[in-house]
């Protein structure tokens, strides 16, 4: 008797499912960049007096001269079209009809990747001022979602 | 080097920072599905369990019976083709008391893994498993010992349908 005929119905997969979660904590310069986003609706840079950069998200280290960053600067809520990308497909491959744009959004020598919202696509322009539109602060986490997109300035 | 640091730099998080909301963080959960392909020699075996019956695989030509089931013999590398069912008691070949459980909780009670050789199988061919309704002093090599199955409308084709392993009662 081999084995597929003793037993013609033997399972063929066996499935289950990993349980691996994880939380990610932002350090110190990235809690106190997403704490200004969630409480106060701003935007910060750190800026360095010796190479005259300003970074953008803040970071507490000068990635050039790696000396300590100390002077927090708030860049504002409208920032640059840097470059920009329209998207027709979802996560999942379905056509969308009208394109989400992702955009670089300059602030500083630094910048966000985000949405345009409120925006003709065929507008949108490399160069364009944009600002931040933000959730209302009490639907606010603590994430760069706490802004929903930004806006075209006028 | 970092054998002479006293105090690592940095700071330290309990759980009371995350519930308390002292931290900002971003929880996330890996999508971790996964189908493993038993193929046809664990395939059957899992079945077997399902019908209550542990079985094992014979080669001709060693005349070696192992369990689980494979297809290829181990030795002499020919097919195995001839499944055999099993005895479902068995002979203690080591064992381990277990006083933490796989999430690091200490335990009073310990739990036995332990390998059993199956009666049936070649010398020295057993399967990892459960011991129960024991006394952990008791426990000792060469203990003989039988399964405990699972109600069979509650099997699932899995090693589980077996409970647990307990000692036969000597007379």
């Amino acid at each position: 008797m081999s084995l597929m005929e003793g037993f013609p119905h033997a399972p063929g997969a066996w499935t289950g499912n990993l349980p691996v979660t994880n939380r990610y904590t932002f350090g110190l310069a990235g809690e106190r960049f997403f704490r200004a986003i969630k409480d106060e609706g701003r935007i910060f840079g750190t800026h360095c007096p010796k190479c005259n950069h300003t970074y953008v998200p803040d970071v507490s280290f000068c990635e050039r001269c790696l000396s300590e960053l100390t002077d927090w600067i708030d860049v504002g809520i409208v920032g640059e079209v840097h470059t920009f990308t329209l998207l027709y497909e979802n996560y999942d491959g379905s056509r969308r009809e009208t394109p989400e744009i992702v955009a670089f959004i300059r602030f500083g020598d630094g910048g966000l990747v985000h949405r345009l919202g409120e925006v003709d696509p065929n507008a949108t322009e490399i160069g364009n001022q944009v600002e931040a539109v933000f959730k209302p602060q009490s639907e606010r986490t603590g994430s760069i979602l706490d802004i929903l997109y930004f806006k075209p300035l006028h | 080097m970092t054998t002479k640091l006293i105090k690592f730099p940095g700071t330290a998080l309990g759980e009371d920072d995350f519930s308390k909301q002292k931290v900002l963080f971003n929880y996330d959960e890996l999508k971790g599905d996964f189908a493993w392909d038993t193929g046809i020699a664990i395939g059957s075996y899992l079945a077997g369990l399902k019908a209550g019956i542990i079985l094992g695989a014979r080669c001709t030509t060693c005349r070696k019976i192992v369990v689980p089931p494979r297809l290829v013999c181990e030795w002499c590398y020919r097919p195995m083709e001839e499944v055999i069912p099993l005895q479902d008691t068995g002979t203690v070949n080591t064992f381990s008391l277990c006083y933490v459980t796989w999430d690091m909780q200490r335990v009073k009670e310990p739990e036995i893994p332990a390998v059993i050789e199956i009666d049936g199988a070649s010398p020295l061919h057993g399967i990892m498993h459960m011991l129960g309704e024991v006394d952990p002093t008791k426990v000792h090599i060469g203990m003989r010992v039988k399964a405990v199955w699972r109600p069979a409308a509650e099997r699932a084709g899995a090693i589980t349908d077996i409970l647990y392993f307990k000692p036969i009662e000597e007379k």
